[in-house]
């Protein structure tokens, strides 16, 4: 692209002033306050717009700083510039009452849209940022944004790119992000609901652990009590062995149970009694008679009082009263009561075990989990190899810009440095004898030259389109030597400079190195 | 059968889905009641765990309502019978004759001139090849073996040695797939009703019929419902509401009792996604996998995008299969560069 004619029919202090630039270097002259910056604010606005600020902010945007003095409802330009063989013209209204831009082929005069994007196109998709970080230069503003760093990162994946929308790898990275992230709550939700499950169950378990835990101490008691139960009839059954190894004579085995003192026995003492009394003389035989009958009357005594002894008293009966009901549980329910519980335990004891099958079963991954984690995976692997590649991608870019860097500080230093390296932010070191020498380490003018040369290089890695390079009293700090090398790689490789200064010095270095170039005086 | 599992039926299903196991095992003694089958042969696993005693009680008593029927069963894998089952102690009705021993035993059925020869699992896994050497013993007339299992893990078989061992049937459990694998001689039964969202196809039983000429058997489709695997392709037109409708037409035309799990493939509008959840119009789908690819020609795409990012993606991450991990990663990588690029 190369601009051919500005006017500026009334824009800052300029009224109806045509200037006409030429290709290679043109040298604009004025002193301070001839309207050298105005005339660079007036290239960029016909290039981009102007945009208007809002409040307070429009106090001193640069809408009004470059609003006509006179008449400001009148605040337009044109500029005429070729562009692939072709040439356009551009007219502006800047005022807010008839605002417009109009893009028009000269050639064939048909009007192109501003706000479609013909101009952006014929720019080279050109931005403004972009256009102030490369080509437009001035000494307030060399080192170039932060934002330019983020562009070139960006640049990097679109590398060699040929039309066909621009790729935006931080956006399509953040995308990735939020798609992992919806997937991983899936997977959340998808474990969750497996918890659930899983709680539901563990709580079935622990209800019928609890169940089985009450049996069996349901079961320990009956078991205590049925063993008490037998450990007494044991007794019982012994003591009653006991009592007849001593006290059961024959007469205990013939005497039918209920019975105390069999008549058969009062019969037989009777004869004997009878028997003494006939047998024996008189009157030993009474007294042998009375013997025998009180030794009998002992004896039936005595067999009285034991069976009185199992006649229950009435406090034995208040006492069997008020012991406990269950002690006169019959052994026959506490059996069944055994059975049961038996019975209940193991059943339970199954529907746990059951349930503990069916808990393990709940680990097994299913298909769905299995499909979601596949796709996170695929996620992840995708950023990560986006990643990777955009790092290589960069590497390369990098390597471009360096390689474009060096050579030019090469040239403009007259060979003083040779290698200037960038990192990811853009900042710059330069090597030297092998040694890496830190920007803030030279001489300001060198720093300057380091940054026309970044300029340079990334404008020719980002622009399709060359544009012309657009400096505004860039050369205060370059000693004489450097400003010829400088204006040199500039003719040389450079189709359209504009070059804005107060000074004579960079006309005076071109006459004598005989660089041509096209003189404008304001 | 399965008794006592839960099989995912999907959400209008599920909820009841267990008791319908019991049901369709009903129908089973009426069918046995109005044909008056000879014998009824349960191949294992007539309860998903172990089973409990009310349940067993209330086998028993469905069971008692067969009028003419003599029936023989095994445990399974699943119900196998462990050190407390009440397999051990429980008293059937006096034509159900339980084979409890692990080796294998005889039930000899006088009145049917039958000897039904089987083991039991004791074991959740029997590694030995028990069958393949369980020679009869010609005690009856007719001589069914009543075998489960047939995997590595559960009493490996060889069909083909089997069948010299000159049995009339063997009946085998544990598969669920109903298949033959002798014609006539020896069949798998399937499960009854497909008690897992892996059970696909259609369920029933075994119906056969052995004369001195041989025997005779026929699958008979009997499950309620059954699993289905449907692939639904959709293409660029296809939006998430079109697929719903899709579906819904497919599931009122294939039956609506069935569960339906179902497969999206083909190739979508790179710039929609489905909502899998939506997909499902009478809560009857068990499962929906989403398979489909975005529609992108990725070797046009790379072409387009030489020495670029997305060119380089697409070149390092083509040429693997459909189903790969790389594959899925291309889509995702390319969706998410086509979405946000500018312009």
């Amino acid at each position: 692209m190369q601009i051919n004619e500005l006017l500026l029919k009334n824009f800052g202090k300029f009224h109806d002033r045509q200037i006409n630039l030429e290709e290679g270097i043109n040298l604009i002259h004025g002193e301070n306050e001839s309207g050298k910056s105005t005339i660079h604010t007036f290239i960029k606005g016909m290039l981009f717009g102007i945009e208007r600020g809002r409040g307070r902010a429009a106090q001193n945007d640069t809408f009004s700083i470059y609003e006509p003095w006179d008449n400001p409802n009148y605040y337009s330009g044109t500029l005429k510039f070729a562009s692939g063989g072709k040439h356009f013209r551009i007219e502006r209204n800047f005022d807010k009452y008839s605002k417009k831009a109009e893009l028009v082929c000269i050639e064939d005069g048909e009007v192109l849209s501003v706000e479609d994007g013909d101009l952006r196109m014929l720019l080279g998709e050109m931005n403004v940022d972009r256009y102030e970080n490369t080509v437009s230069m001035s000494q307030r503003n060399a080192q170039m944004g932060e934002s330019m760093a983020m562009e070139l990162k960006n640049y990097a994946t679109n590398y060699y790119t040929s039309g066909n929308g621009e790729i935006d790898l931080n956006g399509a990275l953040e995308q990735l992000k939020g798609r992992k992230k919806v997937l991983e709550n899936e997977i959340r939700m998808e474990m969750s609901r497996k918890q659930q499950k899983r709680e539901k169950l563990e709580q079935e378990v622990s209800f019928i652990w609890r169940d089985v835990h009450h049996l069996e101490e349901e079961l320990d008691r009956v078991e205590e009590e049925l063993e008490y139960r037998a450990g007494k009839e044991e007794e019982k059954r012994k003591e009653r062995q006991l009592e007849g190894e001593h006290g059961k004579g024959v007469m205990d085995e013939i005497r039918p149970e209920k019975w105390r003192i069999h008549p058969m026995e009062i019969l037989i003492f009777a004869l004997v009694i009878v028997t003494a009394v006939l047998i024996l003389s008189r009157p030993w035989n009474y007294l042998v008679a009375i013997v025998l009958f009180l030794a009998f009357g002992l004896y039936v005594w005595n067999r009285m009082k034991v069976g009185k002894k199992q006649v229950k008293t009435e406090p034995e009966i208040i006492l069997e009263e008020i012991t406990q009901e269950e002690e006169k549980v019959p052994i026959e329910k506490l059996r069944w009561e055994k059975a049961h519980i038996t019975e209940e335990l193991k059943e339970k004891t199954i529907q746990y075990d059951n349930l503990g099958e069916q808990l393990a079963e709940l680990d097994e991954i299913n298909e769905q989990s299995r499909e979601y984690e596949m796709k996170r995976q695929a996620v992840q692997m995708a950023a990560e190899h986006l990643e990777q590649l955009s790092g290589a991608m960069r590497g390369y870019l990098k390597r471009d810009l360096n390689e474009k860097a060096s050579a030019i500080i090469r040239e403009i230093t007259g060979g003083k440095y040779t290698k200037l390296v960038t990192d990811e932010k853009l900042h710059v070191s330069l090597v030297t004898d092998e040694k890496l020498v830190e920007i803030e380490q030279v001489s300001r003018g060198t720093v300057e030259q380091i940054y026309l040369a970044l300029r340079m290089a990334v404008g020719e890695l980002l622009c399709e389109e060359e544009m012309p390079v657009i400096l505004d009293d860039v050369f205060a700090y370059y000693d004489e030597e450097r400003m010829l090398q400088t204006l040199k790689w500039l003719k040389a490789h450079k189709k359209q400079v504009l070059l804005f200064t107060c000074q004579k010095r960079e006309e005076q270095v071109m006459k004598e190195a005989g660089i041509a170039y096209h003189k404008i005086e304001l | 059968m399965h008794l006592g599992a839960k099989p995912d039926a999907g959400n209008a299903y599920s909820q009841n889905r267990e008791q319908e196991l019991w049901d369709s095992f009903r129908d089973i003694i009426t069918i046995c009641n109005q044909k008056k089958t000879d014998l009824l042969l349960i191949a294992g696993d007539l309860f998903h765990r172990q089973p409990l005693l009310r349940e067993l009680k209330e086998m028993n008593s469905i069971l008692e309502m067969l009028e003419h029927t003599e029936v023989v069963m095994i445990a399974g894998n699943h119900d196998y019978i462990k050190k407390n089952s009440y397999y051990r102690t429980f008293s059937w009705a006096p034509h159900v004759h339980m084979i409890c021993s692990q080796e294998i035993d005889c039930v000899e059925l006088d009145r049917i001139q039958t000897a039904v020869y089987g083991c039991s699992y004791h074991s959740r896994e029997i590694h030995d090849p028990v069958y393949d050497h369980a020679v009869p013993e010609r005690r009856q007339k007719y001589e069914i073996l009543l075998a489960h299992g047939g995997d590595e893990k559960h009493i490996p078989i060889k069909s083909n040695q089997i069948i010299t061992l000159g049995y009339d049937y063997v009946a085998f459990g544990h598969i669920h797939k109903p298949q033959l694998l002798v014609e006539n001689r020896m069949a798998y039964a399937g499960s009854l009703e497909p008690t897992d969202t892996g059970d696909i196809g259609r369920h029933g039983y075994i119906e056969g019929r052995i004369t001195g000429k041989g025997c005779q058997i026929r699958f008979v489709p009997h499950a309620l419902r059954e699993y289905r695997n449907c692939e639904v392709k959709v293409d660029k037109f296809v939006t998430g509401h079109v697929l719903r409708q899709k579906i819904t037409d497919m599931i009122a035309e294939q039956g609506m009792q069935h569960m339906y799990k179902i497969t999206l493939t083909g190739y979508r509008d790179p710039d929609i996604w489905y909502e899998l959840d939506y997909m499902d119009p009478y809560g009857n789908v068990v499962e929906i996998t989403d398979h489909t690819k975005p529609a992108y020609d990725f070797t046009k795409l790379k072409n387009e995008n030489k020495g670029n990012i997305l060119g380089q993606y697409i070149e390092s991450l083509e040429g693997y299969p459909a189903d790969s991990l790389e594959y899925q990663a291309l889509c995702e990588g390319v969706r998410a560069l086509m979405e946000t690029r500018r312009g």
